[in-house]
């Protein structure tokens, strides 16, 4: 089997300076710097198939964007190997920057000054594009995302929503063979999010890319995700089907709530299908001024994980 | 290979297209940059040398006259507009220091042509509206201008502009090691300004510096094409020219290939 992305015990590891408090040490500092290494990935071995999305789920820091970095070429690894689409990332050739997309969630990637239209004609000519075929894909995902009637107007004009539609489109316009995804979501509101989730369903299905999908959002995982890479403290430390994952792990949620004449919020941490009894037994409790549903921290939902992991074996 | 040829400069011409729109974007900053900045820094420099002939006895400083200096009052600004580069140089460490430049890192371009293409796109709309300004007045005052030498010293001058933006490729390279890199560019456009003769023509310096000065690459920016404008410098001085640019682009060349590629490595792709 070919794989589109195949990595053999990837690491990363940083060096940071690292000052003590106050000024002496500040004068400490300018000739004699002390520095900590931090390691943010270990040992990943993955392998990825084309036209499937894999699922990166972890805490914040845990390695999930340091995975990416090195996979679409913008940082190189301290050790271990990597192959994307046959090419060593880090090398970037030209012909392998022309068949992979990263997008990160919360950066612009087109132009702020100018309209989207204008970095997608920009785009043509960085990619060596057919002009009317780039214009053709242009309107066709506008459609598709429900945004072509901002594509004329300049981008720092836009809503987040709005903005992270037109990053979309300029991150597909060359159709890329591999696609990373960081975050596509963050921020947005529950319809914006629903859209995009539906769009890039869809555009799978169409244009068979090998997608990794970060998100914080565990509704996007489930939804697009055939595989699940779960990683810890730079570890992945699952690596199996979505379908499984769920089957032996409470998905749950958090309801934060607060009652009229009470000063605090209070949390009720629920499986989905507990919410019709925790919303009656809630109406009962009291007149409800404020909800909202969040989802729970990432690293409980993988040691959970891990626990029933664990006690099955 | 001929698709990549003209690829490259579809390419390129695009993102020169980038910086013009770009920089079209923001009116009054253009107004400025191109019209009112030149104006005042034209009149500025005549009143000065206009002042300086008040006290030369003879009308005449370093074998020139009043009109020679008038000349080169009125030129050199222009000029060192075009051979210094403060904004985009800025644009550059920033790409590199904040990550933004992973942008770049993930397209099929390189981050050298990005911002030169773009540089040259913005420097060519720019001095054709500023060059309006020193044309106006050395016609009107008659100063000793060759127009004919004209094309031949953009040639020189644009030429400069890509030493200098090897420079400036350099500057940026170092955000990859530190985190301020700010003094590096101070530094090297003090060193411009002063060694490339904008301030004070090369030829009024003492001997031995001034035939220092026209070893090193920075008199091509300002003075070397200038005297040869004016009439001060013949054709042989403007090859000098060419040449001194010629072996400090493969100096700059060599030390910004170096520091890229190991750059690149301990890049940590910060802030994305």
């Amino acid at each position: 089997m070919s794989y589109a992305i195949e990595t053999e015990n990837l690491g990363r590891v940083y060096k940071t300076y690292s000052k003590k408090e106050g000024l002496l040490n500040s004068f400490k500092g300018f000739y004699n710097r002390e520095y900590t290494e931090k390691t943010a990935l270990k040992g990943a071995s993955i392998k990825v198939e084309p036209g499937k999305i894999v699922g990166l789920v972890g805490s914040n820091g845990a390695g999930k964007t340091t995975l990416l970095k090195i996979l679409s070429g913008l940082i190189y690894p301290s050790s271990g190997e990597a192959k994307v689409l046959g090419y060593q990332p880090w090398r970037r050739e030209t012909e392998f920057l022309k068949q992979i997309s990263i997008l990160l969630g919360q950066k612009n990637q087109l132009w702020w000054d100018i309209t989207p239209r204008d970095s997608y004609s920009l785009l043509t000519k960085i990619y060596d594009l057919d002009s009317k075929a780039s214009a053709k894909t242009v309107n066709d995902l506008g459609e598709l995302l429900q945004c072509s009637h901002v594509l004329d107007t300049q981008l720092r004009r836009l809503s987040l929503g709005e903005r992270m539609k037109m990053e979309i489109i300029g991150s597909l316009l060359h159709n890329p063979k591999v696609l990373f995804l960081d975050e596509p979501t963050i921020g947005l509101d529950i319809v914006a999010q629903t859209t995009i989730r539906n769009f890039l369903e869809q555009y799978v299905k169409d244009h068979k890319p090998a997608i990794i999908l970060t998100s914080h959002y565990m509704d996007d995982i489930t939804h697009l995700a055939d595989q699940l890479l779960l990683i810890s403290q730079g570890q992945i430390v699952y690596d199996g089907s979505v379908d499984h994952f769920i089957s032996t792990t409470d998905l749950k949620k958090k309801l934060v709530y607060r009652l009229k004449n009470s000063p605090e919020e209070k949390e009720i941490v629920y499986n989905s299908q507990d919410l019709p009894k925790i919303l009656s037994d809630l109406a009962q409790a009291g007149e409800v001024v404020d909800l909202k549903v969040e989802e729970v921290d990432f690293e409980d939902v993988i040691h959970r994980f891990l626990a029933t992991e664990s006690r099955t074996r | 290979m001929k698709t990549s040829f003209i690829a490259f400069w579809r390419r390129n011409l695009a993102l020169a297209e980038l910086g013009i729109a770009t920089n079209l974007e923001y009116r009054f900053n253009f107004i400025i940059d191109a019209f009112i900045q030149p104006i005042l820094t034209v009149g500025i420099e005549v009143l000065l040398w206009i002042a300086i002939f008040r006290t030369a006895e003879n009308g005449l400083i370093g074998g020139f006259t009043e009109e020679n200096y008038l000349a080169y009052a009125v030129w050199a600004p222009f000029l060192g507009r075009i051979a210094i580069s403060w904004m985009y140089e800025s644009m550059m460490v920033e790409e590199v220091v904040s990550g933004s430049i992973n942008t770049i890192l993930s397209r099929p371009l390189t981050f050298f042509e990005y911002y030169l293409s773009q540089t040259l796109g913005y420097k060519v709309v720019t001095t054709v509206f500023s060059m309006t300004v020193p044309l106006a007045v050395s016609m009107y005052f008659h100063l000793p201008v060759y127009y004919e030498r004209l094309p031949l010293m953009f040639a020189l001058v644009i030429y400069y502009v890509l030493l200098v933006h090897t420079m400036s490729f350099i500057v940026a390279t170092l955000g990859f090691y530190l985190t301020r890199v700010r003094s590096f560019t101070l530094l090297k456009n003090l060193t411009l300004l002063l060694l490339g003769g904008e301030l004070v023509p090369i030829d009024l310096m003492p001997k031995a510096l001034a035939e220092f000065l026209l070893i090193l690459p920075f008199s091509s920016g300002v003075y070397i094409p200038l005297a040869y404008l004016t009439g001060r410098g013949d054709l042989n001085l403007l090859w000098q020219g060419f040449f001194n640019v010629s072996w400090a682009l493969i100096v700059c060349g060599l030390i910004s290939y170096l520091l890229w590629t190991k750059g690149v490595k301990q890049y940590t792709g910060t802030g994305a």
